[in-house]
């Protein structure tokens, strides 16, 4: 743990003063792409893998679930990596550079790089991927990412150019895996190709399709023409579903899968004893928030949302959920707290100000307090005892919470309505602050803003934010915004919490990477 | 009993054609769509939106969806998952042989241990093994299924360090594989079964034994008491055999929990992971499916009673 | 010794009778029984197993599981009687009007009938939860749809055979109005079989609660209800059994008490 951390600070450092363009990793360090690289690593072997959550569908362009994106990231790439330590490194790319003016960037495309199906990769597919991705008429939930595209050209073999209507510096660090792909040209000329998504894989990843079976196990194999030398190192991955997580605990001790990832300590407090079993605990780039819609009853008052926000101990939420397994937040994920955030210290309405907050609801017109709906979402373990003592908290000046409990599609529909009302959320980023709150608070068109904020000053900023590239410029762009988000409360980030792998001791050299998806399966082996 | 086959086959027929709505409708009033699930927390430009809802049709007016599912349901065509792309009846069929298995395993064993208990119970009426059997089977009848099945999972890791593998396999891939898969919850759902059929010929078996036949000839010392049993024995069997049907019907209902507690792909999970992800053909398709093997068997039951009883015939 | 009503006390019944008056104490006076809070929490004590302090141990952010069991009784037992009540009320009550006037409404509310029963009552409760939203109030809604054909049925056929029987028409010439005969005869005959429907019903939606209480569409929290603590203890089996044997083993002796008495008041009227 210790060793992981401070590795990943001196590389975060080392970026940072290197760099005045956006931090972009060069072809040279290949070799950190997945995680670190094991020399003692052999070919072979199958590893089955146990989770809680199956994708409903494996297209990498329209589906936005986090469970297909977990998995699809083996078989699927784009022309960056998400390094979690914030580095956008080349993937498909091996380099990148934008035009003085940041209204175009060219990026250099790896040589010899097979797709699934056997052809050989070239700018045209990578011309054809990004446009079918960024045209809104196909639904993929990334398009918004790249409103600022338009045109992308293929001048040669190995060249791509993307043009831009204004600058956007966080460019690269969108062209990586979450959403779309690199994929063969015309692929999607038959509109059924996507469910086809489901049968076979089309990208240029480590691993390939070879089985899904929905409500069932999902079988990945080794793609024998992939393009990084010796990876991956598995011969056979399989995705087996599990109930819950002490069927889970249960497999793993009997040694049915190698590996899982829980979400709350508790699930792996049996494990810990169990010999022949490794759990580890990794950073996160994934937030708990209660959301907080700024057109909802009460809370469209500001002042409301400030006494909301200083009547939770966040320290105390994250013990009841996630038995203290995490990071108490300000405004920014744990693993990008060190690059991008501001000292929590300096940001207002942190620490628990009872008084304060008594005196901003009399203020607003609720001396006595009110009654509010607080929203859970089912399935998601660490929210019921959050929400329980947030009820507790914020009684202490008089808002009485009922919570309510929902199924996620309902919430989702409610979310994308932007009538959430206040809510726990649940979500994670790709590790760049344009990333992360572009899309959440930016007004209206060209944000979601689904917490109905509209806030002028903190649009503008977000917009320049992904002008500008200087990474100095950019920092204090976002601390300024980070400043505000605290001050108006349309959210309240809570905790990041830490992610739990739990794995036999036959497979090695896994990493978890911060999102929480399975990219360290590409240089993981089983020892026989 | 052709006027009885007629008014049940036509009663069958407009209970499945008001389900058929009924499963439209309902799917429908759950709030949230594909769409939304597809689109997650991004967006902001509504182009997205309109045209994944075009793509599957949902911009329709719903009479328009609705007569067009109909009208392809009838001709036999369920048409395909919005997520997979796979037919909507190979997926149904895929699921329900897994059902299938784990329903005809249950029924099998519990009939192989609920029957001979009842049978047992039935003959010595009100002494100590009549108690122990009944109390068996009102534990069994009372106990929540999903509990036994959570109990028997942590007592099996507990006590035998044994779990079921989850990655399911079917039974024509690796049949030892397949049912080391399938006896945690077979093992839970032949607990309540067992139980329900114990009781049930319980019942019947001490209803024909006090008949008056058998108790004149046994006092008179005609035959063995056993030669009696065997004649109570042969008119239990015809009630037992509508009785099947019920358990099964029962089986259907029940597996739903336990599916999902074993992570098995039977019909249960496929209906409840459809209606999560809001995919509606595979929820109509399957619940209407469902429905229709609720309503066959209903009907076959009705039919059967009608042989056995003479009174019903008129 | 007798009983009023059911007859020679046998262990059997005296021991369904003790479990039931205590799980009355537990719906009527829960604070007699258990002094802890069922919703204060407290982290610093969370998954203790069983002591003198906590009977039944502690939940993940510090319950008292003894004190949500007691309390839970009332609000499972609660929702399960309610929702029966209420489907009673109205499957009952349109039998007995289908039944005693049979017609267009009776073949129309058979149908509709035919049509809930067919759904298996798991996913039906999916279903109706999944468009009402999860909660009590839904949930008791829910169950009651589910079990109103049943009640209907009963209801319908016991007005049909009484209907046919002299008495009724000996009153119909009197003059007697269809209401009277409905009230003063047809009803006092068909109200027994409700009722012995209620109780055999009782442990049936019992498990159907608690296992959509089981799969996250009960009550929200922090509520206590079985197959709510259920639910959040399945994930916690392996460290906490605790979470997950008592709420089952109070569904269960809730079940079997319930049984008894259906069993022995069947018993009593089948002889009468």
């Amino acid at each position: 743990m210790d060793r992981f951390m401070t590795g990943r600070r001196a590389t975060m450092l080392a970026g940072l003063a290197a760099l005045a363009l956006p931090r972009i990793g060069t072809a040279a360090d290949d070799d950190m792409l997945y995680g670190p690289a094991d020399p003692q690593a052999r070919r072979g072997g199958r590893a089955t893998i146990g989770s809680l959550v199956e994708p409903p569908a494996l297209d990498p362009f329209r589906q936005a679930a986090d469970a297909r994106i977990r998995v699809s990231v083996l078989m699927y790439q784009g022309l960056f990596f998400e390094d979690d330590s914030g580095i956008a490194r080349p993937l498909l790319a091996t380099s990148a550079e934008a035009a003085p003016d940041g209204k175009s960037w060219t990026f250099r495309l790896r040589r010899g790089v097979k797709f699934h199906t056997g052809q050989t990769m070239t700018s045209a597919d990578v011309k054809y991927s990004y446009d079918f991705m960024r045209d809104a008429k196909n639904g993929s939930p990334g398009a918004g990412d790249l409103s600022m595209v338009e045109a992308i050209e293929a001048p040669a073999d190995d060249v791509v150019v993307f043009r831009l209507g204004r600058p956007n510096a966080a460019l690269p660090m969108t062209l990586t895996n979450k959403y779309g792909a690199v994929v063969p040209k015309d692929f999607f000329a038959d509109p059924n190709s996507g469910t086809r998504m489901n049968e076979i894989s089309v990208g240029t990843g480590p691993f390939k399709l070879k089985q899904f079976r929905p409500n069932s196990v999902l079988v990945m194999e080794r793609f024998a023409d992939y393009w990084q030398p010796g990876l991956p190192h598995l011969d056979e991955v399989t995705f087996a579903v599990m109930p819950n997580s002490a069927a889970m605990a249960v497999a793993l001790q009997s040694r049915r899968i190698d590996l899982a990832m829980f979400s709350r300590p508790q699930d792996t407090q049996a494990l810990e004893r169990v010999a022949g079993v490794e759990v580890k605990r990794w950073p996160s780039l994934n937030q708990k928030t209660v959301d907080l819609d700024c057109n909802y009853g009460p809370l469209k008052d500001v002042r409301v949302r400030q006494a909301i926000a200083l009547a939770l101990d966040k320290k105390a939420v994250m013990d009841a959920s996630i038995a203290g397994y995490g990071k108490v937040i300000g405004t920014m994920v744990a693993g990008m707290q060190d690059a991008w955030g501001v000292p929590i210290a300096d940001l207002p309405n942190q620490t628990v100000d009872l008084d304060r907050a008594k005196r901003l609801l009399a203020e607003a017109g609720h001396p006595d307090g009110f009654e509010i709906d607080l929203t859970t979402i089912i399935g998601y373990d660490w929210m019921d005892p959050a929400a329980v003592t947030i009820a507790e908290q914020i009684r202490r000046v008089g808002v009485r919470a009922n919570i309510k409990r929902i199924e996620l599609g309902v919430w989702i529909r409610n979310f994308r309505a932007r009538e959430m009302g206040f809510t726990f959320n649940d979500w994670g980023t790709t590790p760049d602050p344009s990333l992360l709150f572009y899309r959440h608070f930016r007004a209206a068109p060209q944000g979601a803003d689904f917490r109905n904020w509209n806030h002028a000053r903190a649009s503008e900023l977000l917009d320049r934010g992904q002008e500008v590239s200087d990474p100095a410029q950019r920092k204090a762009i976002y601390v300024e915004f980070q400043k505000i988000l605290a001050d108006e409360s349309p959210t309240i980030m809570m905790f990041s919490s830490d992610l739990l792998t739990v794995n036999t001791a036959r497979l090695r050299n896994y990493t978890q990477h911060g999102t929480g998806w399975y990219f360290g399966l590409a240089k993981a082996w089983i020892a026989a | 009993m052709l006027a009885l086959i007629a008014q049940r086959l036509a009663a069958s027929v407009a209970a499945a054609a008001l389900s058929a709505l009924a499963v439209f409708l309902l799917v429908r009033a759950v709030p949230g769509d594909i769409v939304g699930q597809m689109l997650g927390q991004t967006g902001g430009d509504p182009t997205a939106e309109l045209a994944l809802r075009a793509f599957f049709g949902l911009d329709q007016p719903i009479h328009r969806q609705f007569l067009d599912w109909l009208g392809r349901t009838l001709t036999g065509d369920l048409g395909t998952s919005w997520y997979q792309g796979r037919a909507v009846t190979t997926m149904i069929w895929d699921a329900f042989r897994v059902t299938l298995e784990l329903s005809a395993l249950t029924l099998l064993i519990s009939t192989l241990i609920g029957v001979p208990l009842g049978v047992w119970a039935g003959i010595r009426a009100g002494g100590p093994v009549d108690t122990a059997i009944q109390g068996f089977s009102m534990f069994g009848l009372s106990a929540p299924v999903f509990w036994i099945g959570l109990m028997l999972l942590v007592g099996a890791a507990a006590v035998f360090d044994w779990s079921p593998p989850f990655a399911y396999v079917g039974p024509e891939e690796d049949l030892p594989e397949n049912l080391s898969i399938m006896i945690l919850p077979v093992a839970s759902l032949c607990l309540l079964q067992a139980a329900a059929y114990a009781q049930f010929v319980r019942g019947l078996m001490v209803n024909e034994l006090r008949r008056d036949y058998i108790r004149t000839a046994q006092s008179k010392g005609l035959r063995p008491y056993a030669v009696y049993v065997v004649h109570a024995l042969r008119n239990v069997l015809i009630p037992l055999s509508t009785f099947i049907g019920l358990i099964l019907v029962q089986i259907l209902g029940g597996v739903v929990v336990i599916e999902s507690l074993f992570s098995l792909p039977g019909l249960g999970r496929l209906i409840l992971s459809a209606i999560q992800g809001r995919d509606y053909p595979v929820v109509q398709g399957a619940l209407l499916f469902v429905v229709l093997i609720a309503i066959t068997i209903n009907l076959v039951i009705d039919l059967l009673y009608g042989v056995f009883d003479p009174r019903l015939r008129t | 010794m007798i009983l009023p009503g059911l007859g020679r006390l046998t262990p059997g019944l005296a021991f369904g009778l003790v479990i039931l008056a205590t799980l009355a104490l537990m719906v009527a006076v829960p604070g007699w029984i258990a002094w802890q809070s069922p919703i204060a929490i407290d982290p610093s004590r969370a998954l203790q197993a069983p002591s003198a302090a906590h009977w039944f141990g502690t939940d993940d952010v510090g319950r008292d599981v003894f004190a949500r069991v007691v309390y839970g009784a009332r609000v499972t037992l609660g929702l399960v009687a309610g929702s029966l009540l209420i489907a009673a009320l109205i499957g009952g009550g349109l039998g007995l009007i289908a039944g005693s006037t049979g017609g267009i409404a009776d073949l129309t509310l058979g149908r509709l009938a035919d049509m809930v029963q067919t759904f298996p009552p798991i996913i039906a409760g999916v279903v109706l939860t999944g468009i009402l939203g999860p909660g009590a109030g839904n949930l008791i809604l829910a169950l009651a749809v589910v079990y109103i054909p049943t009640f209907f049925r009963i209801a319908r056929s016991g007005a049909v055979a009484e209907a046919a029987r002299p008495y009724v028409e000996a009153g119909r010439a009197a003059g007697s109005s269809e209401p009277a005969i409905l009230l003063r005869h047809i009803l006092p005959n068909v109200l027994p079989l409700v009722v012995l429907q209620y109780v055999i019903l009782f442990p049936l939606a019992l498990q159907i609660e608690a296992a959509l209480g089981f799969l996250g569409l009960g009550v929200a929290p922090p509520t206590p209800d079985w197959g709510a603590i259920l639910e959040q203890g399945k994930n916690f089996i392996l460290v906490a059994w605790w979470l997950s044997l008592w709420p089952g083993l109070f569904l269960l002796l809730s079940a079997i008490s319930v049984t008894i008495l259906g069993r022995v008041l069947k018993a009593r009227w089948d002889d009468a």
